[in-house]
């Protein structure tokens, strides 16, 4: 089913001087879903944000929101609440003045907007400390205050700014929870800006990545994992070996291109093939990587390599071993699956994959 | 808990000790003595007397001196407040670093000259045949008596504390999260509702000590309401001097001194606590 658009980004620029911190954008953001930004420090996402919230103006294009320009219109004309990375509760009110905040600007009459905040510091579970001030909160609870004050006037659209990245990380999976949770039972569109895989992956429906003011990939989290569609998205997610190199065969069944240890493969379809001869990119997932001590038979990718060493994440294990031209490749296994291989650095084994587990990324 | 009084510390405590001893306290409490001497035949007398007291607060002249003292010093630093916040506010968040620092400098460049000199070249302009009863003169208006008026006065404490009103104002200005003004523009909170709901209540501290201060400042002054206000209405600075001046009053004039610190004491004490309202540790 088709969803209704809400926000569209038709050829955005934002310059700054002669810096382009944004460049041609276009891109739409859906009624309804949790759309997470995701790059690098300076890569655009909060400044993309920012325009959306009329905090900065586009230098060029224009963002619609509902289908109604609204470059023009100053950030205290537009209903687009934002939750700030440094939260930005007025310390000089208590929290339940901070939720009543907005009503009050918005002409609420006073039993209302007590009603009003109350419930919704009710629903956030912080009722108890309404009359408090901030400084005697926690950061957790100071998260809920902020949430609730963006959410109180029930906008259509929520824009975070790296909302989480002050919590301790057993807390920051709780407000993960709380966030994906109160998107889904409000229906308000979410906008979440981050530099965090973890927090994009985890909560949003899909996901933007973005790179020196690109984007480079929209897609769900699923899509964009199983098949990144930039050598840039490849390398940021860190979850791929890639190789690049001249193609030397092609077909309607796939490709292979020649590599310094040799060719490597890839069974299946191919959007926009590159020629022959051309530079092309291929990445195979570190889950999808297997080693053995033996050369493996049949149709697959093999490139004889060295163990540098290896890493532990909780129940899973990385391997990283390069081959003889120094070309750096991960493997990832659960311990079970490792326990028959001999892992110590300088141990000659077999990398490989089956080339229906390659894909081709575009060039570049 | 065992306290320790390290020696490094002492050594460069005591200079502050000395100099608070020195300056402040044993000053204070001559004055407090003196206040008990009495005066015979123009002499002093060292003494335990009560009379000092007792004559100055039965005297209407003197309350009525210091309602007026301190009318002035209200009115001058709600005045003064007033006028200078869209400056230091214009300092702070309209300017560029390097404009700014040049403000900066220019508010401070009124100390170098003496207050004196600056509250004299105002007699120049203001007195009635002045550099501004001269200009209207030419459109055909005036002369206006505007030496010698309560207005006057209010110019020379203008003069007196607005430069260090916008110092005091524009530090705690600047130190304002801006994320906080950005969050009001985004919840619907205009420019101008801004300053009021956010700008305001978060220099609270900063905007009331700039206040005391320039109340503290003219609630002592001599100069304005002598050299502009022409002495009258009486303030307790003018009462004081008066007091020393006919038979040797010293005394008495203690009594009024002692007033003024008292009352001062009590304002800021006020004015404190009102800054820090509200505000957890």
């Amino acid at each position: 089913m088709q969803r209704d658009t809400l926000v569209s980004f038709e050829g955005v620029v934002k310059r700054f001087g002669t810096f382009v911190a944004v460049q041609k954008m276009d891109f739409e953001i859906r009624k309804g879903e949790f759309l997470a930004i995701m790059g690098s420090s300076g890569c655009g996402k909060t400044t993309t944000l920012r325009m959306l919230a009329g905090l900065e103006a586009p230098s060029e294009g224009t963002i619609r929101l509902s289908g109604k320009p609204i470059n023009h219109l100053p950030t205290w004309e537009r209903d687009t609440p934002m939750v700030w990375q440094s939260l930005a509760l007025f310390p000089f009110l208590n929290v339940r003045e901070n939720v009543e905040f907005a009503l009050k600007m918005r002409g609420v009459g006073k039993a209302e907007r007590r009603r009003r905040a109350e419930q919704w510091l009710d629903r956030m579970q912080i009722l108890e400390f309404a009359e408090r001030n901030i400084a005697q909160l926690s950061g957790g609870q100071r998260q809920r205050v902020a949430l609730a004050r963006s959410l109180v006037v029930e906008p259509e659209i929520l824009l975070l700014d790296e909302p989480l990245s002050a919590l301790d990380a057993a807390l920051k999976v709780r407000m993960q929870a709380v966030l994906k949770n109160l998107q889904r039972e409000t229906g308000i569109t979410f906008v979440y800006v981050t530099h965090s895989q973890s927090e994009a992956f985890s909560m949003a429906d899909r996901v933007v990545i973005m790179s020196r003011g690109r984007i480079e990939q929209i897609g769900s989290p699923q899509e964009i994992y199983g098949a990144p569609r930039t050598r840039f998205v490849a390398d940021f997610l860190g979850s791929s070996n890639i190789f690049t190199g001249p193609v030397t065969a092609t077909s309607g069944q796939g490709l292979e291109i020649s590599t310094k240890d040799g060719p490597v493969r890839l069974a299946g379809p191919v959007a926009a093939m590159p020629g022959q001869g051309a530079e092309a990119t291929i990445t195979v997932l570190d889950t999808k990587t297997h080693l053995s001590v033996a050369r493996p038979e049949g149709d697959v990718n093999v490139l004889p390599v060295r163990v540098i060493g290896e890493e532990f994440i909780g129940a899973t294990a990385t391997i990283y071993a390069e081959t003889d031209s120094g070309h750096e490749i991960k493997v990832q296994k659960s311990h079970d699956e490792l326990a028959s291989l001999p892992i110590s650095a300088g141990q000659p084994l077999f990398a490989w994959w089956s080339p229906s587990d390659s894909h081709h990324v575009g060039a570049a | 808990m065992q306290r320790h009084v390290s020696l490094y510390g002492l050594t460069f405590s005591l200079p502050l000790l000395i100099w608070q001893l020195l300056f402040f306290v044993f000053p204070l409490a001559f004055l407090v003595a003196l206040s008990f001497w009495t005066v015979k035949n123009f002499a002093m007398r060292p003494d335990f007397d009560t009379v000092n007291w007792v004559t100055m607060f039965s005297r209407p002249v003197f309350w009525q001196a210091y309602g007026t003292t301190f009318a002035l010093a209200g009115g001058a630093a709600l005045l003064t407040s007033v006028l200078a916040f869209p400056c230091s506010y214009a300092i702070a968040f309209k300017l560029s670093d390097t404009a700014r620092r040049w403000a900066v400098f220019l508010m401070v460049i009124p100390f170098f000259t003496s207050y004196l000199v600056r509250v004299y070249s105002w007699q120049i302009f203001l007195s009635d045949n002045g550099i501004f009863n001269v200009m209207l003169g030419w459109i055909g208006l005036g002369p206006f008596g505007m030496l010698n008026t309560v207005g006057a006065t209010m110019v020379g404490y203008l003069t007196l504390s607005f430069p260090l009103v916008v110092l005091l104002q524009l530090f705690s200005l600047v130190f304002i999260d801006r994320t906080l003004i950005e969050a009001a523009h985004n919840m619907r909170c205009g420019r101008l509702r801004t300053v009021f709901e956010v700008v305001i209540p978060s220099a609270r501290v900063g905007l009331t000590i700039a206040a005391l201060f320039c109340f503290i400042l003219t609630f002592g002054d001599f100069v304005s309401p002598v050299y502009l206000g022409g002495g009258d209405p009486t303030t307790l600075s003018i009462l004081i001097t008066d007091t020393t001046k006919s038979g040797q009053q010293w005394p008495r004039a203690a009594v009024i001194a002692l007033t003024m610190i008292a009352t001062l004491l009590v304002v800021a004490f006020l004015a404190v606590r009102f800054a820090y309202k509200g505000r957890s540790k």
